[in-house]
């Protein structure tokens, strides 16, 4: 199937056609404005398809649109993926060259793997450099469009995430639990080699969340707002794998390998510790946050407590109950020496019963 | 195709070291291979949880036989047999440990009903036929030798090659749990009336079971 643009007109599927519209209102109004409009009512993946790389022609167009007026044609999937690594100059000298249009849609399905691979890697560029305009713009899509600007993107690519801001901070969430990870593995591997002290559970869980909290302090400022977004619907599956993974980490890191309800327990231990930190941290004004580390140092000694009191408690119980059988053997004991007349074989069963 | 990514990292960075008690690092063989991607671990999560939920259940079953059975003739061999569970049990405890499965959460309630389940019905069988049965034990071997069967068919028509220590670990357990059939059935357990209404009632249960605790 040929494409064309407004000089060809031939058998167009239903994608074609769209993409054929879209581009030439483009090229007719050149403009900065998002023409994602023009897509916005299609549904089948296919189209997601073409929207994607509809997406990729219009960041390349209106970022070119400034150095040179001619048309070009749509880009092939060769440009698309040298779009994402190197400026939109160099690949518009490659668009240039380029001779086959179609091979773009011809190619979709054998390049698909490839592709997407490449957005998921854009995207993670976009929303790392997003971060530095955390502090000024929030944890808003404002910020996502800065970066863009400073990667030599346009704003409009902001487009390509449909959670706006929700990306942005579960993609810093995921960032630092990352980060985390490769430090307790780190500190795991100095302790296995020797060169470390292994430390006490109370004390690892102590520094391990201390560590994952002292990565909001660049963001304390607008972190209340980051915690809001996390907090809505359609976030909340997403915060929660990211927040009940760390947990898992930090616990396994902290030799936990418990097979029973402990598991649960200390994992929900572990998670209130983190989450009320992290609000006393959130409006905690001291120098260095030593409240808030004095506050995780008494909550990790409550549960430490806790844990400890449960188990004097459930030995003690245990003593109790074999007491008790004891003197209950006694007491029947007893009564069949005072009256062995009385039916000895009643006696047994109950006892048989009991054990 | 990240988060794959993401998913082997995460477990490489974990790799053999584990924390033992006294606070040394233990390098542990992998029964497992990496999981490549999500759908894999969480396939394989599943199995290892239920047969871990199952051999605790086991052992609970065996500790309500023995509750009962334990002054008979037959309770030197179900304590044998009990041993042998704990082994298994001490097996998975070690292969959820090394590869972060998590347990299930149905635990505690397996805790009560297995023990349920093995005494009341060991105190049936007793009643209905001659003193200390092993028709429970039979029944319930049975139907855990019939699971692990489906799982590693599971595994061989997935990728043999792959997973030949967990193979290895299964098909072991397997051929203990039939051997602890074939001895129950030596003690006559089939002659207990109503043999076939308490197989019934004990596959159904475990197939229950197993259906729920691939879920939580």
């Amino acid at each position: 199937m040929i494409f064309g643009i407004k000089e060809k007109s031939i058998i167009l599927t239903n994608f074609d056609v769209l993409f054929a519209i879209a581009t030439n209102i483009h090229v007719r109004l050149k403009t900065g404005f998002v023409l994602q409009v023009a897509v916005q009512g299609t549904v089948s993946l296919q189209c997601s398809n073409v929207r994607r790389g509809f997406h990729r022609a219009a960041l390349l167009r209106l970022a070119s649109d400034s150095k040179s007026d001619t048309s070009v044609p749509p880009p092939s999937y060769h440009e698309v993926h040298t779009a994402g690594e190197s400026s939109s100059s160099s690949a518009q000298g490659e668009s240039s060259e380029d001779a086959q249009p179609n091979t773009s849609f011809q190619d979709q399905s054998g390049e698909h793997g490839e592709d997407y691979e490449t957005e998921e890697q854009l995207q993670a560029r976009i929303l790392t450099a997003a971060l530095e305009f955390v502090p000024q713009h929030g944890w808003t899509v404002e910020a996502i469009a800065a970066a863009a600007e400073t990667l030599g993107l346009s704003s409009a690519s902001t487009g390509m995430f449909n959670n706006g801001a929700g990306d942005l901070v579960l993609h810093f969430v995921a960032q630092c639990n990352a980060q985390l990870a490769e430090t307790l593995a780190e500190q795991n591997n100095q302790v296995q080699l020797g060169q470390a002290e292994a430390k006490k559970t109370a004390e690892f869980l102590k520094d391990a969340v201390e560590t994952r909290l002292r990565m909001l302090i660049p963001y304390i400022d607008t972190w209340p707002q980051a915690m809001s977004i996390l907090l809505l619907p359609h976030n909340i599956p997403d915060s929660l794998k990211h927040l009940s993974t760390m947990v898992d980490d930090i616990w396994y890191y902290a030799g936990d390998r418990s097979t029973d309800v402990n598991w649960y327990t200390r994992r929900a231990a572990l998670t209130g510790i983190y989450n009320t930190t992290e609000l006393v941290m959130v409006q905690d004004s001291s120098p260095d946050f030593e409240e808030t580390w004095a506050f995780l140092d008494n909550r990790i000694k409550d549960v430490v407590n806790m844990a400890n009191t449960a188990k004097q408690v459930q030995a003690t119980g245990e003593a109790v109950v074999q007491g008790l059988m004891g003197a209950a053997i006694t007491v029947t004991t007893q009564k069949m020496i005072q009256f062995p007349e009385r039916n000895i074989l009643s006696t047994k069963r109950l006892l048989g019963l009991l054990f | 195709m990240q988060r794959a990514a993401k998913c082997a990292l995460r477990l490489d960075l974990s790799r053999a070291f584990c924390l033992s008690r006294s606070g040394t690092v233990v390098v542990m063989q992998k029964s497992l291979p990496p999981p490549r991607d999500e759908e894999e671990k969480a396939m394989l999560d599943s199995m290892l949880r239920v047969d871990h939920a199952g051999e605790y259940g086991a052992n609970r079953i065996y500790a309500g036989q023995m509750a009962v059975l334990s002054r008979t003739r037959t309770g030197p061999l179900i304590q044998y047999m009990w041993d042998q569970e704990k082994m298994h049990l001490e097996k998975f405890n070690e292969i959820l440990g090394e590869h972060r499965v998590r347990p299930t959460l149905l635990l505690p309630l397996w805790n009560i009903a297995g023990f349920a389940l093995g005494m009341i019905l060991t105190r049936i069988a007793c009643l209905l036929a001659f003193e200390g049965t092993m028709s429970c034990t039979v029944a319930v071997e049975e139907s855990i030798s019939e699971h692990y069967n489906s799982q590693i068919q599971t595994l061989m028509e997935a990728e043999p090659e792959r997973y030949t220590e967990l193979l290895q670990v299964i098909k072991e357990f397997c051929d203990d749990e039939k051997k602890n059939r074939d001895t129950g059935l030596e003690h006559d357990a089939e002659s207990v009336p109503g043999y076939l209404l308490l197989k019934t009632v004990i596959q159904v249960d475990c197939k229950a079971a197993i259906y729920i605790l691939q879920r939580i």
